[in-house]
């Protein structure tokens, strides 16, 4: 039993990596621009089959290096064009944009790509197991897990070094001062957003080569993305990565002793979160990181 | 403050206005499909076109168009064209009522077909039960059906839960050992399923070392398998269906678990082992029906159709299924020269479909004690790639006949109260 534990808090710690990358997307874009973007997992799907069109031509690592960019191309027009508009009025209005927009390229995607799933071949080398015990420690899971690692490091390091990182952490806390100063805070909120899309471009890479590539699957990966960053704290990037390996493990070991649970249990535990303490873990209102 | 411009008597406001209300009325109004004329008959058809399942009803549309099409140019149902009214589900239950409710009341359809998930099918079958509306189950295979909660006006053709378990889990146990650890949907299907499969596997005289009951959409199935792999099976049993088959098969091969414990199902389709990677391919299943059966008249004739209107590919079950469900309702009403709902349930029951709609080798009747279609079930093993056809990803090694598989009607509990 012990060792089937620490296999599930592992695999959780895996499944609550992937959760940090999605989160952070979504994060970044609520923290500056305040968009509940409903739409991240659409983008997340959009990733997924640009890498599945391009692959035939530019192999898998290609795809990995391509996806992501277009995607955060395509975010960042939707943000031009749809998005900008709805700065400063209710957040529900961006809600609710978003949530049609998720529909919207859903049936978009079914329609581009039809409904039936596709086949997403990783490259061989990262599709066999460490070993027949740690079985459920592949290759390309732990590809995924060091890729996040370098992504989530380079975009803290973005955030605390560069000019633009310090604008948008700036712009968080008073994004009326930053204009002030003379930031022109439409092209960081277009290139915060652009960002936060990329990173659902990654993830859609990344899931195509372990799940089934469809046009549904970023649904299920959406909630808890935001159930990590409720629990992490909103406005706190570093909450949202605890946040997200706080679930992924929550949901792990709750398969081992109640399966059917093991989806529920990332509610539960925002639910007592909130009551323990409503900002989430490390949420501040205003701040950042 | 200066007054707004007028540019002429259209301008781009109103343009937008229109075409606004121009697309709300496009994805408002029902699909109207086929032959258009003054009183069609309007058949009704609820599925999941979104969703894990919408490959699936998608397909079963498909084929329905396709029964509608042949059907009107053969003169229609008693001299009048067919119409076919598709409406999503949404895979949601409380969704499916109420297009069902829509498709009954408000554009009074004199039949009802659908759905893929077997709680929607339930669910909307009471709808049906409570207006009197001919219905017939596509896609959904819980037992329940035509079983405890069969009713006079519904009637099923794709197989129930119990006879896909028994048309192949001999084969599983006599072929991959007799410790079974099941990965099972939780919801109606999946219960069902599994509860037949382990009243097989104890008969042959088997153990379950365990059932993961695995969410409706799961995405990662680790935590599962690794809690199958730690119980120690002979084989595990992958019973989830739709995209959780592809992610779940996907999983296991990766894992490498395929390498160390046998992993078949009961049943499997052509959607999901097209949606996977070649080398997720594997095990034993069974299909509800298959596209290649070399000698069976008419199902080249089928084969060719679809993929007229299927971008070239072949049909699958789901294809047949919305296939078979239009035919059957136009065949029994223009045998029996009536539109009545009563009149037309009493004369299903031992309805034979002829070869050109049952398109299988073994007889194909609705038995008039549960109201399930008696059809075939191909047993064989997943093929990594096709060989004479991309498409041709099964090897059928058996077909056994829906009456040999089906459970007796005492034993389905299907008492059907029909109307006075």
């Amino acid at each position: 039993m012990t060792q089937l534990l620490l296999f599930n808090v592992t695999n959780g710690l895996i499944i609550g990596v992937f959760y940090v990358l999605m989160a952070l997307g979504l994060s970044l874009i609520l923290n500056l621009s305040n968009v509940i973007n409903f739409a991240h997992g659409g983008f997340l799907v959009i990733g997924g089959y640009i890498a599945y069109s391009v692959t035939p031509y530019v192999g898998f690592w290609g795809a990995l290096l391509i996806a992501p960019p277009l995607t955060a191309l395509i975010g960042f027009i939707v943000e031009r064009i749809l998005i900008r508009p709805l700065y400063g009025r209710d957040p529900l209005y961006g809600l609710l944009l978003t949530f049609g927009l998720a529909f919207i390229i859903e049936d978009g995607t079914r329609f581009i790509w039809g409904a039936q799933g596709k086949p997403v071949t990783v490259p061989a080398v990262l599709a066999r197991p460490l070993s027949s015990e740690l079985f459920f420690i592949t290759g390309y899971r732990l590809f995924m897990v060091v890729t996040t690692i370098i992504v989530v490091a380079l975009l803290f390091a973005i955030l605390r070094y560069s000019r633009l990182g310090i604008r948008i952490r700036a712009g968080t806390l008073d994004l009326e001062t930053v204009a002030a100063m003379g930031v022109n805070i439409r092209a960081l909120r277009s290139l915060n957003f652009a960002a936060g899309v990329f990173l659902a471009g990654l993830s859609g890479v990344l899931a195509a080569g372990q799940l089934g590539l469809e046009p549904t699957m970023g649904t299920g990966l959406l909630m808890p993305s935001f159930v990590a960053i409720i629990v992490g704290g909103v406005g706190s990037l570093t909450g949202t990565l605890i946040g997200g390996l706080l679930i992924g493990v929550a949901s792990g070991v709750t398969a081992v002793f109640l399966p059917a649970a093991s989806e529920a249990v990332i509610y539960v535990l925002m639910a007592l979160i909130l009551l323990l303490r409503p900002r989430g873990l490390l949420g501040e209102e205003g701040m950042m990181t | 403050m200066a007054a707004p411009i007028q540019s002429g008597w259209l301008d781009r406001r109103a343009i937008l206005k229109g075409a606004a209300a121009l697309g709300g009325f496009a994805v408002g109004s029902p699909a109207i499909i086929s032959a258009r004329a003054e009183t069609p008959i309007r058949i009704g058809l609820v599925d999941p076109l979104t969703g894990v399942y919408a490959t699936y009803a998608q397909n079963e549309v498909i084929g329905a168009k396709l029964a509608v099409t042949q059907i009107n140019a053969k003169g229609g149902v008693l001299g009048r064209p067919i119409e076919l009214l598709v409406e999503d589900s949404a895979n949601d239950v409380g969704t499916g009522v109420q297009k069902a409710r829509k498709l009954i009341e408000r554009d009074e359809v004199t039949f009802l077909i659908g759905d893929v998930n077997s709680g929607i099918a339930q669910a909307i079958a009471q709808v049906s039960n409570e207006k009197h509306v001919l219905h017939i189950v596509s896609g959904g295979h819980t037992d329940t059906i035509t079983g405890k909660d069969c009713k006079w006006n519904v009637y099923r053709v794709c197989n129930t839960t119990s006879m896909e378990a028994n048309s192949i889990c001999d084969v599983l146990f006599k072929q991959y050992g007799k410790k079974w650890h099941f990965i099972t949907p939780d919801y109606a299907f999946g219960h069902t399923l599994q509860q037949a499969a382990l009243a097989d596997l104890t008969k042959l005289g088997g153990t379950m070392t365990g059932n993961e009951l695995t969410p409706l959409g799961t995405s990662d199935f680790s935590a599962f398998l690794i809690k199958a792999r730690a119980a120690n099976p002979d084989v595990i049993l992958v019973l989830v269906q739709g995209s959780d088959m592809v992610n779940s098969l996907k999983q296991i091969v990766q894992f490498g678990l395929n390498t160390q414990v046998h992993v078949a199902g009961l049943q499997q389709e052509l959607e999901s082992l097209e949606a996977m990677p070649p080398e997720a391919r594997i095990g034993i299943w069974m299909f509800e029906w298959y596209w290649k059966q070399p000698g069976v008249p008419g199902v080249d004739q089928f084969v060719a159709d679809i993929r007229k209107v299927n971008g070239g590919k072949v049909p699958t079950a789901r294809h047949w299924f919305g296939y078979t469900s239009v035919h059957t309702l136009a065949g029994i009403a223009n045998q029996e020269k009536t539109l009545d709902s009563l009149k037309l349930a009493k004369a299903l029951g031992g309805f034979e479909l002829p070869p050109e709609i049952k398109l299988q080798p073994n007889k194909c009747y609705y038995r008039a004690g549960d109201h399930q279609l008696m059809t075939s079930a191909f047993i064989g093993e997943a093929q990594a790639q096709g060989k004479d056809d991309p498409e041709d990803l099964f090897r059928v090694d058996k077909v056994i006949a829906g009456d040999t598989t089906a459970p007796p009607v005492d034993q389905t509990g299907c008492k059907a109260e029909w109307p006075a």
